[in-house]
């Protein structure tokens, strides 16, 4: 998760989301060199002592400053394609888990096999454990068999809200009356937040995301266990 | 170890305000290329010409070229090594669960050569 004035982004949990980050820096590297030009030409022409007034037109400069900024815009263009091809890959999921929005609360519906479906909403600040984080916690996770393709089916009962993980690299908005679909693969087994993306309303800084990825055995472990309850 | 990862994170140093050299990968290498070329570019060019304000441009012109050409050369090979890593995991992985059935990976491949000879 993030942790206290964190700038960039968190450590990727998904292979998309490497990507993402690999993209980043790809980008970045670009705005940098970008910038250290910018600022050498404008320290060059305000240390100038020359001066010319009847320069009315130069074809190699124009020349050169519409090519170079078509490369460059090309060289981001092309990974940024590739990943969004990536992202929309048919990835044949194991599991398919409805992630509907409510004011101000998640509900999450597993209903490939059972019908298992709960509620998830923000533990209080006052009620939270030593060691919890305030306004991620959440009173029920979403719990994910991890190294596995999940497919999540975004929509809301209400009003518009968004389902977003940073860690995953996902972002997803929920709009009544309409499915949207996004899926994941976890990395490694852990715990990841999010928060409603989308402004919803009083608490719409209050309803986060938890997601929970746990070995395939646990995940059946702990579905058992959620039906049982319910 | 949380701790330990805030502490190497707020360690970091960006340049301009938006480059972490030291958490990106390639860049510190990519950044100290440049800034090596860039000198010598530089000095070599008004060593040989004695123009103060052009050499600086050779300099700046040779840190942008070679902090370039350095960043894909690194970033080309780690997106290899990456690959590499993956096909490893997967294969070992694959080998760990279908090892003994029909879909065992290597048993494919001892039929197919068998096959051959």
């Amino acid at each position: 998760m993030a942790h206290p004035s964190q700038l960039g982004f968190q450590d990727a949990a998904s292979p998309v989301m490497e990507e993402l980050l690999h993209f980043h820096d790809h980008t970045l590297m670009i705005v940098f060199l970008i910038s250290t030009l910018v600022l050498y030409i404008i320290v060059a022409m305000v240390s100038t002592k020359l001066t010319n007034k009847y320069v009315l037109d130069s074809q190699e400069i124009e020349i050169v400053w519409t090519v170079l900024p078509a490369v460059i815009l090309i060289l981001i263009a092309l990974p940024s394609l590739r990943i969004l091809y990536l992202m929309d890959e048919i990835n044949d999921p194991h599991l398919t888990i409805k992630a509907m929005g409510h004011q101000w609360y998640w509900s999450y519906e597993y209903t490939d096999y059972e019908d298992l479906g709960f509620d998830s909403y923000m533990i209080p600040t006052q009620d939270l454990a030593p060691g919890q984080f305030r306004l991620l916690e959440a009173d029920h996770r979403m719990v994910v068999p991890m190294e596995s393709p999940i497919r999540v089916l975004v929509s809301a009962e209400d009003v518009l809200h968004s389902w977003a993980v940073p860690a995953l690299g996902i972002k997803m908005d929920a709009v009544p009356g309409r499915l949207n679909q996004t899926a994941f693969i976890t990395s490694r087994p852990g715990v990841y937040y999010g928060q409603c993306s989308e402004i919803c309303g009083a608490n719409h800084s209050f309803m986060p995301i938890v997601v929970e990825a746990v070995p395939l055995e646990h995940f059946e472990n702990w579905s058992s266990l959620m039906l049982e309850e319910s | 170890m949380a701790v330990e990862g805030e502490e190497e994170k707020t360690k970091s140093f960006k340049l301009l305000g938006i480059l972490d050299i030291q958490n990106i990968p390639c860049a510190r290498g990519a950044v100290l290329h440049g800034s090596a070329a860039s000198i010598f570019v530089g000095l070599g060019h008004f060593l040989a010409t004695s123009r103060v304000k052009r050499s600086f441009d050779f300099g700046v012109g040779g840190f942008i070229l070679t902090t370039l050409g350095s960043w894909f050369y690194c970033r080309y090979n780690n997106a290899k090594l990456r690959i590499q890593q993956k096909l490893i995991k997967d294969g070992l992985k694959n080998k760990v669960m279908y090892e003994g059935t029909s879909l065992d990976p290597t048993r494919k491949q001892n039929s197919s050569q068998g096959g051959g000879s």
